[in-house]
């Protein structure tokens, strides 16, 4: 009830400004454009996911060599073939498993592998070379090469800030929260007088932040819109993981102008105690998983969309004395959507014989699969995006 | 007016309100002798050490780790206290603003607060000096030597990281040497390392004494010949003359411009302070074009603020929150290339919060805001930022302004670029204002919402 008033307040404030007529178009936008285009949602796991017990290779004595009290006994695992099975939290992912939604990819990583968190997600955020330093996000490339004159809200972070593969060039994605908090934000009396006078400016960069404020009060404004429109009925876990991913699930099925969703679920460097933390760690993404694809499935939207998983790195194959992993290089990664060509487990899992200083050494670039995703989901110039060719994979339906 | 204002916008953060009235009808060549006297006058930041005095050998793990994670915290404090130090009148303006950017070009992570200040005195100790005497100070920086990875630079088996930036980032850009120079070059380096307590050491046994050949010639190099030889090439004073160029004067640059400031480097054998004072002298640096242009970074937003509304921190972590939520960080660049500055300071959420944080000060609320999590951080902190200014001073130096004078006033002080926004609008945003004194918090509420007090 409260609420509803402060609604109704809120958007009669805003009809006592003359709304300039470029903008009314722009938020009449809503609620028309078919779902034509797929859906990407990338979930970020920040700080260095420990892969070899996420996908666990029960049948490798060296990995049971490498790790005395971490590993993951065979008892425990969730056997998924003859050589590799889930950690016993990723439960809830076994049904995705099973029916084919699901497609792990071993073994990714890029040449030279930084150690660095901070480092190798730049890495991966702006698909650089390890020995190069870019200030833009393959994201945000991808929206300055294809997407000229979208709405900002094309890519969408679900944050209170942006982060680099978002940015681009050019053009940027767009950070939100939640709709309430922003829309919340921009109701400023000042800040909507300002964004309706004469906003001509010689200053390319002044003309640049009046846009920006322009742009974020009319997304602000369509996207309370399309909060409103559908409110998911599956049973998400309550954390702030899960209300993301319920925010997505609604925005998505109010057809909302989104094509990119971007979230993250941080706390994976575990250098001490490892287990506890990642597991309560990998049930909340897996929990999560489970009721975002329901969701989608209830709204038929399963095949239009697709989920990638990452972290900046998987962890050394050796535990240290803290029951706990250090910084790693190659890592597993993850597809989510009714869309795959190779379902279960796309190639072999980790090659524990052959190490580079204790560490896995990567197979498949990361590269090679954003430039699967930009080539065969969203329909775009990979080189282009990525600055220069890789391979497309056979990944994708 | 506009000009005095540029300039301690650029060689500065600005003018507090009391300085506005003071130099504001200074001419140039008088703030200039203002800017660089002071600047001899500086002292290096306190650097108390907790490592100087300790044995690692005597020490347990725990109490090592312990003294890690000390000196870890300790970057934020030592943070404030530059930002601080940034935004008081009482030091150099332009040696700080020296020392930030040089700070940028030479990026760099640290760790340790002690490590952490060594370097940025090392900096300021020459950033109006000798270019070289600079660059052969980061080399042999602690704090650089870790970041780069030079102590595992050894004979037996080379890093060339250092070698790498140093040339790539510091000296003489990309394109000028071959991966063969940056190999012998490392050879060069190996050995120059630091030890626990984080002081410099050369590791004689790990440096390779035997024949490089770098740039065509032959010898048995060290890291200092290689920096020498890297500043032989006029290409270095024309590197670092355009990095100057688009930093202090316009991203785009003038080639002719910048060609002849790299001369005048080159034959001043890399004078850093006259190459500054030949910009800050020159008429073009007061075209319209070049003022105005920059989108501030988030520190001199910061810095800027607290120079002109006299905030008091309720804590230091309000800073730094702030820097981190607006995306640039002391002493935690992105990576060795520094910060990238101009248009990617912005994005939506960045600018709502520019937009909206000095109003917030000034109307005594709290702001909160969810910055990116360290990698290393298990649960992500909300950040709060809560601070009280002091207008009192304000307030009696702008007195003798009557209120309808009050809109020009605030727009020569506060904006340095054009705005479109009209008398008209500060008026209706006025309405109802009873005091003098709300008039003012309003009018610099007002002032610092529009997107032009961003720019510089």
């Amino acid at each position: 009830m409260k609420r509803r008033t402060f609604l109704k307040n809120t958007s009669l404030a805003s009809t006592t400004f003359m709304v300039p007529s470029f903008l009314k178009n722009f938020q009449k936008k809503q609620h028309f454009s078919s779902r034509s285009g797929k859906i990407l949602v990338v979930v970020q796991l920040s700080g260095g996911n420990d892969g070899l017990n996420t996908i666990v290779p029960y049948q490798n004595d060296i990995y049971y060599q490498n790790r005395p009290r971490l590993g993951i006994t065979k008892n425990e695992v969730l056997q998924l073939t003859d050589e590799l099975g889930f950690n016993p939290a990723m439960a809830s992912m076994r049904s995705l498993y099973d029916q084919g939604l699901l497609s792990i990819v071993n073994n990714v990583g890029y040449p030279n592998p930084d150690r660095s968190h901070f480092r190798s997600m730049d890495i991966w955020h702006t698909a650089s070379d390890s020995s190069e330093y870019l200030d833009s996000g393959w994201i945000g490339r991808y929206l300055d090469n294809t997407c000229n004159g979208c709405a900002p809200y094309n890519a969408l972070e679900l944050d209170d800030s942006l982060s680099l593969a978002l940015k681009g060039k050019g053009s940027n994605g767009f950070a939100m929260k939640n709709p309430q908090q922003l829309k919340k934000m921009t109701d400023n009396r000042l800040l909507k007088a300002l964004g309706q006078q004469d906003h001509h400016h010689d200053h390319e960069e002044v003309a640049y932040l009046y846009k920006t404020l322009i742009d974020t009060q009319s997304s602000a404004d369509y996207l309370f819109e399309q909060s409103k429109v559908y409110k998911s009925k599956v049973a998400y876990p309550n954390t702030a993981f899960g209300k993301d991913l319920k925010q997505t699930a609604e925005l998505i099925t109010a057809d909302t102008d989104t094509q990119i969703y971007y979230l993250s679920l941080g706390g994976f460097d575990t250098h001490a105690n490892q287990k506890n933390t990642q597991e309560r760690l990998l049930k909340q993404y897996a929990d999560g998983m489970k009721a975002f694809v329901e969701d989608l499935r209830q709204n038929n939207l399963l095949d239009d969309t697709l989920i990638l998983t990452f972290s900046e790195f998987g962890r050394r194959v050796g535990q240290n004395a803290s029951n706990g992993t250090d910084h790693g290089t190659a890592n597993n990664l993850y597809l989510i959507g009714g869309n795959l060509k190779k379902p279960g487990f796309y190639n072999e899992g980790p090659d524990l014989t052959n190490l580079d200083n204790g560490d896995l050494i990567y197979k498949v670039d990361f590269r090679n699969v954003y430039a699967t995703i930009l080539n065969q989901w969203l329909d775009a110039d990979a080189p282009s995006v990525l600055g220069r060719r890789f391979e497309v994979l056979k990944m994708l339906g | 007016m506009q000009k005095i204002n540029h300039l301690y916008w650029r060689a500065g953060f600005g003018l507090s309100p009391q300085e506005w009235e003071e130099k504001k009808n200074w001419t140039i060549n008088k703030a200039l002798n203002d800017l660089f006297k002071q600047a001899q006058k500086a002292r290096p930041l306190n650097n108390p050490s907790s490592l100087s005095n300790m044995n690692p050998n005597m020490m347990n793990k725990s109490a090592l780790k312990e003294l890690i994670e000390k000196e870890r915290k300790k970057v934020g404090e030592r943070n404030a206290e530059w930002i601080l130090r940034m935004s008081s009148n009482n030091e150099s303006a332009l040696l700080e603003r020296m020392t930030l950017f040089w700070h940028g070009h030479f990026a760099c992570r640290s760790r340790s607060g002690h490590l952490a200040v060594n370097q940025l005195n090392a900096i300021r100790k020459h950033a109006l000096g000798n270019f070289r005497d600079l660059v052969l100070a980061i080399a042999k920086d602690p704090s650089m030597i870790r970041y780069l990875n030079n102590q595992q630079n050894k004979k037996q088996s080379p890093n060339e990281n250092f070698a790498r930036e140093l040339m790539e980032l510091f000296t003489i850009g990309r394109g000028h040497y071959t991966e063969q120079d940056i190999k012998e070059a490392a050879r060069a380096f190996t050995g120059w390392s630091s030890n626990l307590k984080g002081e410099y050491v050369f590791r004689r046994f790990q440096h390779d004494y035997g024949q490089k050949e770098f740039f065509g010639k032959k010898g048995n190099f060290d890291g200092t010949d290689i920096i020498d030889m890297l500043l032989e090439k006029r290409q270095t004073a024309y590197f670092i003359s355009s990095k100057i160029y688009r930093y202090f004067v316009n991203t785009k640059i003038d080639e002719a411009i910048v060609r002849d400031l790299a001369d005048g480097f080159y034959r001043s054998n890399y004078d850093i302070g006259q190459l500054m004072r030949r910009i800050f002298e020159s008429p073009w640096f007061y075209e319209a074009k070049n003022i105005g242009h920059k989108v501030k970074s988030p520190v001199e937003y910061s810095a800027g603020l607290i120079r002109l509304l006299d905030i008091q921190f309720e804590n230091q972590n309000g800073i730094i929150f702030l820097q981190r939520a607006l995306g640039q960080t002391l002493f935690n660049p992105p990576n060795v290339a520094g910060w990238p500055g101009g248009k990617s300071w912005i994005d939506n959420s960045t600018l709502m919060l520019r937009l909206s944080v000095a109003a917030a000060i000034l109307n005594q609320a709290e702001v909160a805001f969810r910055p990116k999590a360290e990698a290393e951080e298990r649960v992500r902190k909300m950040g709060r930022l809560k601070a009280t200014v002091n207008l009192g001073r304000f307030k009696e130096l702008t007195a003798g302004i009557p209120d309808q004078q009050l809109f020009d006033y605030f727009k020569s002080y506060l904006l340095l670029a054009d705005t479109k926004t009209s008398p008209m609008l500060f008026r209706r945003m006025m309405n109802g204002v009873k005091t003098r004194e709300q008039l003012i918090q309003r009018g610099l509420v007002f002032f610092t919402s529009l997107p032009e007090f961003q720019m510089c």
